[in-house]
């Protein structure tokens, strides 16, 4: 009788632990990916995850935008895209120098901020150069025009109005924020939004 | 083989609700933890903080936004017939009031551009029929945030100031 109670035990630990164990993996909250892993949407490279934001009823999605979406904002207010490679498909790194090319965006207003890709935070530098972003960015050409570049460097490029500076980045993501996103945007981001786009121009070690 | 079906019987009935109970409270518990770190990091309740500016050496949260000013206000509106007054003060640029409840949910947003945004809030189950003057949280506890666009240190130095106008007051009867 004792021997067949503590085998009902074993099973119902066991029971009790798979069922845990299948929640947290199924949810996305037992899992080394990085957030915008479970992106859904992916235009041009720049990945989201529209879930985060809007009123999802599976309890798996909830229980994950719970997690890795904690106080974001709703669609209506912003949306994100985060892109870690740079055209050619190789990871963006600090030791290389990039060129950001963009033009308009569908939102009020919008940014781009560089975050470290090991723990996704700023990186550690006094730059004061963390992001270019719709009020301060300097415009190419004439007046009226959209246009825009920045350089993506450690070091402040003599040559160029627009800056983020890497310093201390190591390997890093970019996080693009569009603040008050048209409803075109929202609702097919793959037909609205015109992404910038990142070329590599030159890393360390690069023969002369 | 009939013997083995008692024990798999429990093993499923077991693994079942164990899987439906992790997926129900998470969201509670996440928000429970994070509360509690609010708490630990200075956030008031019924009062809105204010914040430093998000640069490398002040970021606590990841990808935090150096372009925004976040103000939090911890509420709880457990005593009985208890509400919370908030107050968004003007703001020429974009500014917003959201508002999470203890599971994480985002039960309600204001956008305030340009504008004053005043609003009551009831605790769950307090507001009568036809007596809808204000929202109300679909549970005791949870957290308002003001985001306010401020991505220079002028404007985040503006917005502080502006932000001193901010409430988040509890009313009791």
């Amino acid at each position: 009788m004792i021997l067949r109670t503590l085998t009902y035990l074993i099973i119902a630990l066991a029971g009790i632990g798979a069922g845990v164990a299948s929640a947290l993996y199924l949810s996305g909250l037992w899992s080394t990916k990085q957030p915008m892993e479970f992106g859904n949407v992916n235009v041009d490279g720049w990945v989201s995850d529209f879930a985060v934001g809007s009123k999802q009823a599976s309890p798996y999605v909830r229980a994950r935008v719970a997690r890795h979406g904690l106080l974001a904002m709703a669609q209506s207010e912003a949306v994100y895209f985060v892109r870690g490679t740079d055209g050619d498909g190789e990871r963006l790194s600090a030791s290389c120098t990039y060129r950001l090319s963009g033009g308009a965006l569908p939102a009020d207003w919008w940014s781009i901020t560089l975050y470290e890709t090991s723990n996704s935070m700023l990186p550690m530098n006094e730059d004061q150069a963390l992001s270019v972003d719709a009020t301060s960015i300097v415009i190419e050409g004439e007046e009226g025009g959209t246009a825009w570049q920045a350089v993506i460097a450690p070091e402040r490029p003599t040559d160029a109005p627009n800056w983020i500076s890497s310093r201390n980045a190591d390997s890093f993501d970019l996080l693009l924020r569009l603040y008050v996103p048209s409803d075109a945007v929202r609702n097919d981001p793959e037909a609205t939004l015109n992404p910038p786009t990142i070329e590599r121009l030159s890393c360390e070690g690069d023969a002369a | 083989m009939m013997r083995f079906l008692g024990p798999l019987a429990v093993f499923i009935i077991t693994a079942v609700g164990a899987h439906w109970a992790t997926l129900a409270y998470a969201p509670s518990v996440i928000m429970d933890r994070a509360l509690a770190t609010l708490k630990d990091r200075g956030v008031a309740e019924h009062a809105f903080t204010s914040p430093v500016r998000i640069s490398p050496q002040t970021q606590v949260v990841v990808r935090s936004s150096p372009d925004m000013f976040y103000s939090l206000c911890r509420y709880d509106l457990s005593e009985t017939g208890s509400s919370l007054s908030i107050t968004m003060n003007e703001w020429s640029m974009y500014q917003s009031l959201t508002f999470f409840d203890a599971e994480t949910n985002n039960y309600l947003t204001l956008r305030g551009t340009g504008k004053t945004i005043s609003q009551t809030l009831y605790g769950p189950g307090t507001l009568g029929e036809g007596t809808k003057f204000g929202e109300y949280s679909p549970t005791k506890r949870g957290v308002i945030l003001i985001r306010r666009l401020a991505p220079t240190p002028e404007l985040f130095e503006a917005a502080s100031e502006i932000g001193k106008g901010d409430r988040c007051e509890l009313v009791t009867p």
